[in-house]
């Protein structure tokens, strides 16, 4: 067994890679976003299957075309979006690899889901600000991967779970439509055709869908005013003044002056996190 | 000064009062919070704030007969303690290289640019609570003349410690980030500091006041951390 710190380096990355953990909690009312993973399920997966805390830091991927090169002996376990997943030029599926150093690893197309997990042993050591090593423009170094970064992690040679039978890997969760959410602050004010139309109606994923949002593409007729100022959060649906419903996410600013209309829950977040654009969704009212 | 207790999840439940923003509100806003925190210290995971409502999010559901039953014992007891007295100055270098719309929102509002600095340096602003961006302090105070829409389109980058006005109110943007304001000035130091344990340079409930200084001034200073100039 080796060990001290061993790094990934980035050969190459698209847009929107970045280290996430289960965010900066407590800072809010100092004006800082969460921040952490989109898809929370799918991190917590992969931190239980390498035996990690919950809450260590992995890399999540947005693109295909990302290529690593590790430069110490680890595990990981690649969890989220389904994709083609080529180890030293040979295809494997998701879940655990052992790694040794100078492995490369390449993410090629996606195939079911939209963001990608790579989680590794003991998790990522990068910079923790505030809490947590989740990468936010502001508050840590870094908001994006860049070629020639590298990400630090605890090098182990010890392999951990090649005696463990395989994890049979299931995708389907991420194609529910269905998303679970509880009727928000603002609810009560929306007309009853509007809350109708948000209840009976398919919703399409926009091609606007970031870290902070996602918007769906269906307009609303809204002549709801803006209101004070008020706390927003992770999964609040805003009902814009254009009519749009758009949906917190991660990144997503801490209070806001559109009407909140509905609240997702922590799952419907992970689900439609991974929806691509143009992929639907509906809404299931549930009760607190 | 009650306000209405709503659960939006299991975790999370908000406070709001349907009165008029004021700083009688924002005592008893405050005056729940510090009570909140004291007698729910364990269960209590984050607080936000708005200009009507206070959030808590927690660890672990509280029953909301619980929560409704410590507020209707708060609200027998002894009156809110008064907003904090203390009034920071913010050194803000208005002019066109420090405020890109600084001449244009002059123009629309039919004033001087000189009637538009000594309009905005006159009040003292109270700081209601902190959104938007890390250190974004929501502010209350903006004298009705100088009240102006947010741009249609807004503007993809505003510089670092940007003075800016939108709708009827006034900020400071910590750091670059988009935004929608009309950009009157500049401040040369740090509103935000995450390697501080507390990160922003003053308290909800403290007042703030504009302080016109020199592009000399201004750049002689710039990056200054924030407690150089309020000691």
């Amino acid at each position: 067994m080796t060990s001290g710190l061993g790094y990934i380096k980035v050969l190459r990355t698209g847009p929107g890679t970045s280290i996430q953990d289960l965010g900066r909690i407590g800072f809010a009312e100092f004006g800082v976003p969460s921040a952490g993973a989109m898809d929370t399920v799918s991190v917590q997966w992969a931190n239980t299957i390498l035996r990690n805390r919950l809450d260590a830091a992995v890399l999540e991927v947005f693109q295909p075309g990302l290529k690593l090169q590790f430069m110490a002996p680890t595990e990981i376990c690649i969890a989220g979006a389904e994709a083609n997943i080529v180890l030293n030029g040979k295809p494997v599926s998701a879940g655990t690899q052992q790694i040794s150093g100078h492995d490369l690893l390449e993410i090629g197309a996606f195939k079911t889901g939209s963001i990608l997990y790579l989680g590794i042993n003991g998790g990522f050591q990068t910079e923790e600000v505030m809490t947590s090593r989740s990468w936010f423009a502001g508050i840590t170094g870094q908001s994006q991967c860049q070629k020639e970064n590298r990400l630090t992690y605890r090098a182990n040679s010890k392999a951990l779970n090649s005696t463990v039978s395989r994890v049979k890997w299931n995708f389907d969760w991420i194609k529910r439509l269905e998303l679970a959410a509880y009727p928000g602050p603002e609810w009560e004010l929306l007309d009853g055709s509007n809350q109708k139309k948000i209840l009976d109606g398919e919703f399409t994923i926009s091609v606007l869908r970031n870290r902070m949002a996602v918007q769906l593409e269906e307009l609303l007729p809204n002549s709801m005013p803006e209101m004070a100022t008020a706390p927003v959060y992770p999964g609040t649906v805003q009902l814009t003044s254009g009519g749009k419903l758009m949906v917190l996410m991660k990144d997503a600013q801490v209070t806001g002056g559109y009407p909140r209309v509905l609240q997702l829950t922590e799952e419907a977040v992970c689900i439609l996190a991974q929806k691509r654009p143009g992929e639907k969704v509906r809404i299931k009212l549930v009760q607190r | 000064m009650t306000p209405t207790l709503r659960q939006i999840t299991p975790l999370t439940t908000e406070f709001s009062w349907n009165k008029e923003i004021s700083d009688g509100l924002l005592q008893y806003i405050l005056f729940i919070k510090k009570g909140l925190l004291e007698d729910f210290k364990k269960e209590i995971k984050e607080v936000r704030l708005g200009f009507k409502t206070l959030s808590i999010s927690l660890h672990r559901p509280l029953e909301k007969a619980e929560i409704q039953s410590w507020l209707e014992s708060k609200a027998l007891s002894a009156a809110p303690t008064p907003l904090p007295d203390r009034i920071l100055e913010i050194p803000v270098c208005y002019s066109g290289e420090t405020g890109r719309d600084l001449q244009s929102l002059a123009k629309t509002l039919a004033l001087s640019v000189d009637e538009l600095i000594s309009l905005h340096s006159a009040p003292l602003y109270r700081i209601h609570f902190f959104g938007f961006l890390p250190g974004f302090m929501y502010l209350r105070g903006l004298p009705e003349v100088l009240n102006i829409p947010r741009k249609r389109v807004p503007d993809r980058t505003v510089p670092a410690g940007s003075v800016a006005i939108g709708g009827n109110q006034t900020g400071i943007y910590p750091m670059e980030s988009p935004g929608g304001w009309h950009l009157i000035g500049r401040s040369p130091i740090l509103f935000f500091n995450q390697k501080e344990k507390y990160p922003v340079m003053a308290e909800i409930g403290e007042r703030i006041n504009f302080r016109p200084i020199t592009l000399q001034e201004y750049e002689r200073n710039l990056r200054h951390p924030f407690q150089k100039f309020n000691k």
